[in-house]
């Protein structure tokens, strides 16, 4: 049998009413009734109720959901579910714009096919005793800055259904160490990105709420293009931890540089040793006033480490230049890597020192 | 150069999307993250309309992150329709754009390629099954046909996602080119303009660049990608990503045919336009189990880069003669390079994770990787008939003419002692690591890491069709000017030239281990400490050991009731064994049997006191400062500063790096219908660094010495500036939205030296004046600003009319004076460098709600 059309209107709409039948049904028992006791009579989760929970249950629930419960809540150990309902007789803004998410769309749809799946209490723990005393802090699990709850059980929270993956490093990592909530990038409340449930429009933005010098390095001359959204910080970084302290997305800066620049990977006949050891000894990844992320102009990058007989270790002046006394290849344009163009390494075998 | 639409696809990529159904990664894995373009970098998040009813109806203000950063007022809901057992919502953005001024300019271009033109500026199409969580995602955006995406994704909430993607990413690498080859993109270019190869004079040359027409360079990189992530049980989960990354186009290169500095009208140095044509597929696939008390990581990673060419091959115009009176030379007429090889990597990694009393967990991962590749080598040089200097005019090579050669027996790849690279890094990763709270109070973390590179054999240039060692530098022009510097060595012909004859595998093992705990002060105040020691140990650098111990103290501190504090300051030391700065002896012909050193014996290949950067001693101390405090409950203010410096102990190489910048950032959100920001950074850098410059081409290796006097030695600076600012503003009145903003960078960079005497500098009569210098700063400053006017027409259609103008001034010393000509001498310049410009541009988008 077809559940009814899941519209928001139509869920305010549904919402309301059972709001209405609710206060109607308990209006007697109200006066002798505490606002504790009638919390523990509601269902943990009665979302749809009547046909369109029986419609629901013709799906199981989905695995990711499938072992939601609620929250535990330390600051409110005698609390107890309320179910959704009753939170968004007061939330229903807040319901509306959730509804929207990814997150309501699989715990909505999970509460359906198991009545023990919560939806609002699986993130914030059971209702009862905030439901008492709403402006009570720490009865609720909350995720903002005036929240009592700590950001220990704030991350704690959502590991219950994200531990693992991409999380797998989170302990010990500098964004833990740093007490970073979940919250302080995602929030699952709106979408307010097209993806990530992001506390911000996008990924990068997120990052910046604290890196924005970082992100002011995106506008220099040369660099990645994360300003015209073609990338984002977690090309690179993975912010919820992994093995490198710069939370690199692989083992080495590297490899994480070859996931878009393979061909720099070789190994190559004759290879340049700086460029192997790290891509970072000459190039800066957030961007350079110099040409291709060089840390430094070119012939003098070169010269920090070519001391050798001949031509490397000449101190140019501006007469080498185009239009002075005495221009010189070794000074101008791309300067070394014009001649030395397979800078990154060579696979030609007359190409030992990268002319080829 | 060829151009690619994403209807346009190779049969493999429609191979892929048949096949399986990647491809948004994960933070964990994988690139990809996001899909925008510089029209909305948030990809249609900042022109969704904003809820005038906010996020609560309980408190009209809104909330801050832990951290203290105001969250972003919520767009409105989509209004879901239904169909069926299904709803949707959609938004289709379309509007044509128009630029004008210097819109052909390669920066205003860079990674965005404005064309003027109809563009579909957004579509985004939701459809939710709420019965089920089923969903399904659409995402499009065109600007131009080399800056397009699109992307679906269906899949339940919970359950598996699966995803597809296409993308044109531009990156305009040279707005102002001129080549004097036809063939660009290809990997055969020809001398046009009536050119010769190896004949031609400057003059014909500078005649023939200039009258060629200019041009950009551009590569364009197309993105195909496919995934899969699925929930099997609550506790297992899995990945498969595939995807395709195919570039086109060419890029400012190289092309080295010796000195034109040393030798004038002779030589060659050639910037040539080299093609970029390749293809990477990568693949991800991932196994993942999260248990209350175990957790495992399964992964693989697959990397396959294919070059579609193997080789790239050029005309050189320059006629190019012996320096020896009366001696003459076949003409040098191509140059080559062997493009970067097509390789495959693999990376196999399993990661397990235990929970431990104390709230603890230990971590154990490992992962084995390698990097293969076995292209076929191309031959030492691609001439034809002879190369090098007939001495006494027969045109026969033979003992008495004995720096003639014959290309027969360098031009194949008979000339080389094995055919194809044959070449394999292997990697070992172990990483073990732990963290406990013994104390309510006290965190203790800890770990190990050992990290090996292994190279698996090495190339030896011998060429069995001569006997000879070495190979054919530059294309053979060395040995057409100078007798003998062809580049081989020979036991008996040759016996004392020094060349290299081996290649040097880098083979390197890092050991780390680090040790820190933190230390809760109240609840939202703790101090950390850690410390690390770093190993490591490269094969075949001038240093075996190399050994980094660092301390950092951090400090995080939320207790206040406004502000936010992140603090944290970083002592490194670096240290290690002595430094080898003849290490790669080993690699030239000096170290063959039969080997005699040259009369006053082996000149020093590099003054001792070097210290290569990488591996040198250094002290390093570096703070950083995050900071947020809340001025209102509407207004934000953010700060960082942060500061960081290096001391290198060598005399001659990198001795200082330091670098440190503020950053402010101010947010106001006073209601749903007002959002208004301001930022402004300030940062510079300081780099100093030391070299020297011999007298003679003598043994002696000490600094101060016979070879490298100190009235050589010379010392460079660079310092650079960056300031940053910028402003928006966001304002609805009723059906009407204001949108501003405001955004400059200006950098500003010096490289100044200054030397003890003449004797350090490339040319001794610059040093006449004074014994100091600079080179003209470095400038690259952009403006631009963004207005815009939206009109919600109707409750599904809104109008936006906006402006967006950008204005450049660049300037880099090192294209300076290009512009007058781009041959010089024997020198040809294909690139004119960075461009300033004004451009602007105007667009018109109409915004429909589906």
């Amino acid at each position: 049998m077809p559940s009814a059309p899941h519209t928001s209107a139509a869920r305010r709409a549904s919402g309301l009413l059972s709001l209405i039948f609710l206060i109607l049904a308990a209006l007697p028992a109200l006066a002798a009734q505490t606002r504790e006791e009638l919390a523990r009579e509601l269902p943990a989760s009665d979302l749809s109720g009547g046909d369109a929970a029986q419609a629901g249950r013709r799906f199981l629930a989905a695995p990711g959901f499938a072992t939601a419960r609620v929250a535990d809540n330390p600051l409110a150990p005698a609390a107890a579910p309320v179910g959704e309902k009753m939170c968004v007789s007061c939330h229903q803004l807040e319901s509306e714009h959730f509804t929207h998410t990814l997150h309501a769309l699989g715990l909505f749809a999970a509460a359906k096919a198991d009545a023990r799946i919560p939806v609002c209490e699986t993130c914030h723990g059971p209702g009862s005793a905030h439901a008492q005393q709403p402006a009570a802090p720490g009865l609720i699990l909350g995720f903002t800055r005036t929240s009592a709850t700590p950001v220990a059980q704030q991350v704690k929270t959502c590991l219950s259904c994200h531990a693992g993956g991409a999380r797998d490093h989170w302990a010990g990592s500098i964004h833990q160490r740093n007490e970073l909530s979940c919250s302080d990038c995602h929030n699952p409340m709106a979408k307010f990105s097209g993806e990530g449930l992001l506390a911000r429009r996008s990924i990068n933005d997120t990052c910046a709420q604290c890196h924005n010098d970082v992100r002011q390095q995106f506008n220099r001359r040369s660099h990645m293009p994360l300003a015209e959204g073609q990338m984002s910080c977690v090309d690179c970084h993975n912010p919820h931890g992994s093995l490198t302290q710069p939370l690199l997305k692989t083992a080495t800066v590297n490899e994480t540089c070859y996931q878009c620049h393979a061909e720099k990977r070789g190994p190559f006949l004759f290879e340049h040793a700086p460029v192997r050891d790290s891509c970072l000894n000459c190039h800066t990844p957030h961007g350079s006033n110099q040409h291709a992320l060089l840390s430094a102009p070119v012939p003098f990058l070169c010269q920090q480490c070519h001391s050798q007989l001949g031509h490397p270790n000449d101190l140019q002046t501006p007469a080498s230049l185009a239009g002075g006394a005495h221009p010189d290849e070794r000074l101008m344009g791309r300067a070394c890597l014009t001649c030395h163009a397979q800078i990154h390494g060579s696979n030609a075998p007359s190409g030992p020192k990268f002319h080829e | 150069m060829p151009r690619t639409c994403i209807p346009v696809r190779a049969p493999l990529t429609l191979a892929l999307l048949l096949a399986l159904p990647a491809a948004q990664a994960d933070s964990g894995v994988g690139v990809d993250s996001w899909r925008g373009n510089k029209l909305d970098p948030s990809a249609g998040a900042a022109s969704a309309t904003t809820d005038a009813r906010g996020m609560s109806w309980l408190r009209p203000d809104l909330r801050r992150s832990p951290g203290g950063h105001l969250y972003v007022c919520p767009a409105e809901s989509p209004q879901m329709q239904p169909i069926g057992e299904w709803e949707y919502a959609g938004r289709v953005q379309l509007g044509y754009l128009i630029t004008f001024g210097d819109d052909a300019n390669g920066h205003w271009n860079r990674y965005v390629k404005w064309d003027s033109g109809l563009i579909l500026g957004l579509l985004e199409i939701a459809l939710r099954r709420p019965e089920d969580g089923s969903y399904a995602d659409i995402r499009a955006s065109r600007i131009s046909d080399d800056d397009a995406f699109f992307q679906a994704a269906f899949g339940r909430a919970g359950s598996y996602k699966v995803e597809a993607f296409l993308r044109e990413l531009p990156n305009v690498v040279s707005g102002d080119a001129r080549s004097i080859w036809s063939g660009v993109g290809g990997n055969d270019l020809r001398l046009i303009g009536g050119l010769q190869p190896g004949r031609s004079s400057s003059a014909e040359v500078a005649a023939a660049a200039a009258a060629a027409p200019r041009r950009s360079l551009e590569v364009v990189r197309s993105k195909t990608g496919l995934g899969l992530d699925l929930y099997l049980t609550p506790q297992w989960s899995g990945y498969a990503r595939l995807s395709e990354d195919r570039r086109r186009g060419a890029r400012p290169f190289g092309g080295a045919f010796f000195y034109n500095f040393v030798f004038a009208q002779n030589a060659g140095v050639l910037e040539t336009p080299r093609p970029v044509a390749d293809s990477t597929i990568n693949m991800n696939l991932g196994l993942r189990y999260a248990g209350s008390a175990w957790r495992l990581d399964f992964g693989y990673d697959g990397s396959f880069y294919r070059d579609r060419y193997t080789r790239f091959d050029f005309d050189n115009p320059f006629r190019i003669a012996p320096s020896q009176p009366g001696a003459s030379a076949p003409p040098v007429e191509r140059g080559q390079f062997a493009t970067e090889p097509d390789n495959d990597y693999h990376n196999l990694r399993a990661s397990l994770t235990r929970r431990l009393p104390l709230d603890g967990e230990f971590s154990l991962s490992a992962a084995a990787g390698r990097l293969r590749q076995d292209d076929d080598l191309i031959a030492p040089v691609n001439c034809q008939g002879l190369f090098g200097i007939d001495q006494d005019g027969s045109g026969q090579p033979g003992p008495a003419n004995r720096f003639l050669y014959a290309c027969a027996d360098w031009n194949t790849p008979a000339a080389l002692s094995r055919r194809s690279a044959d070449l394999q890094i292997d990697t070992l990763l172990l990483d073990s690591r732990f963290t406990l709270q013994p104390l309510q109070r006290l965190h203790l973390r800890g770990g190990l890491r050992f990290n090996r590179e292994d190279y698996r054999n090495t190339y030896l240039a011998y060429n069995p069709l001569t006997g000879d060692y070495g190979y054919i530098a530059e294309n053979a022009a060395p040995g057409s000017i100078l007798g003998g510097q062809t580049g081989i060595w020979n036991p008996f012909a040759a016996r004392s030239i020094l060349t290299r004859v081996r290649s040097i595998p880098l083979d390197q093992q890092e050991i780390a281990a680090h040790l820190g705990a933190d230390w809760r002060l109240s609840e939202r105040n703790s101090l950390g400490a850690t410390y690390t020691f770093t190993r490591d140990e490269p094969s075949n650098r001038e240093r075996r050991r190399i050994d980094d111990d660092s301390l950092k103290i951090a400090w995080s501190n939320r207790a206040w009731e406004r502000l936010t504090l992140r603090a944290s300051y970083t002592w490194l030391q670096r240290g290690g064994d002595a430094y080898d700065y003849r290490l790669y002896a080993p690699a030239y012909s000096s170290s063959l049997p039969g080997f005699v050193a040259p009369f006053g014996g082996l000149p020093a290949p590099v003054v001792e006191a070097m210290r290569k950067y990488d591996l040198s001693d250094r002290r390093e101390h570096k703070v950083d400062l995050i900071a947020s405090y809340a001025l209102r409950e509407d207004m934000t203010l953010s700060a960082n500063l942060r500061g960081d410096f290096n001391n290198y102990a060598a005399q001659i190489g990198r001795q200082a790096y330091d670098t440190g910048g503020i950053s402010l950032q101010w947010d106001w959100q006073p209601g749903p219908d007002t959002q208004a920001g301001a930022y402004f950074g300030y940062d510079r850098s300081r780099l100093v660094m030391a070299n020297v410059n011999e007298e003679v081409f003598g043994p002696d290796p000490r600094l101060g010495g016979e070879t490298f006097p100190d009235t050589a030695r010379w010392w460079a600076y660079d310092k650079q500036r960056n300031r940053s600012a910028g402003a928006n503003l966001v304002q609805r009145l009723g059906r009407v939205k204001l949108d501003a903003a405001w955004n400059l960078i200006d950098s500003r960079g010096i490289t100044s030296f200054r030397f003890n005497s003449p004797l350090a500098l490339a040319y001794f009569e610059d040093g006449a004046a004074a014994l100091q210098g600079a080179f003209s700063p470095l400038r690259y400053r952009v403006d631009s600003l963004t207005l815009g006017f939206s009109l919600a027409l109707t409750p599904r259609h809104s109008l936006r009319l906006f402006d967006y103008y950008e204005r450049g001034r660049l300037q880099d010393w090192h294209y300076q004076g290009l512009q007058a000509g781009s041959v010089i001498d024997h020198r040809v310049y294909t690139d004119a460098g960075p461009q300033s410009y004004t451009a602007n541009l105007i667009g018109l988008l109409l915004d429909i709600r589906l």
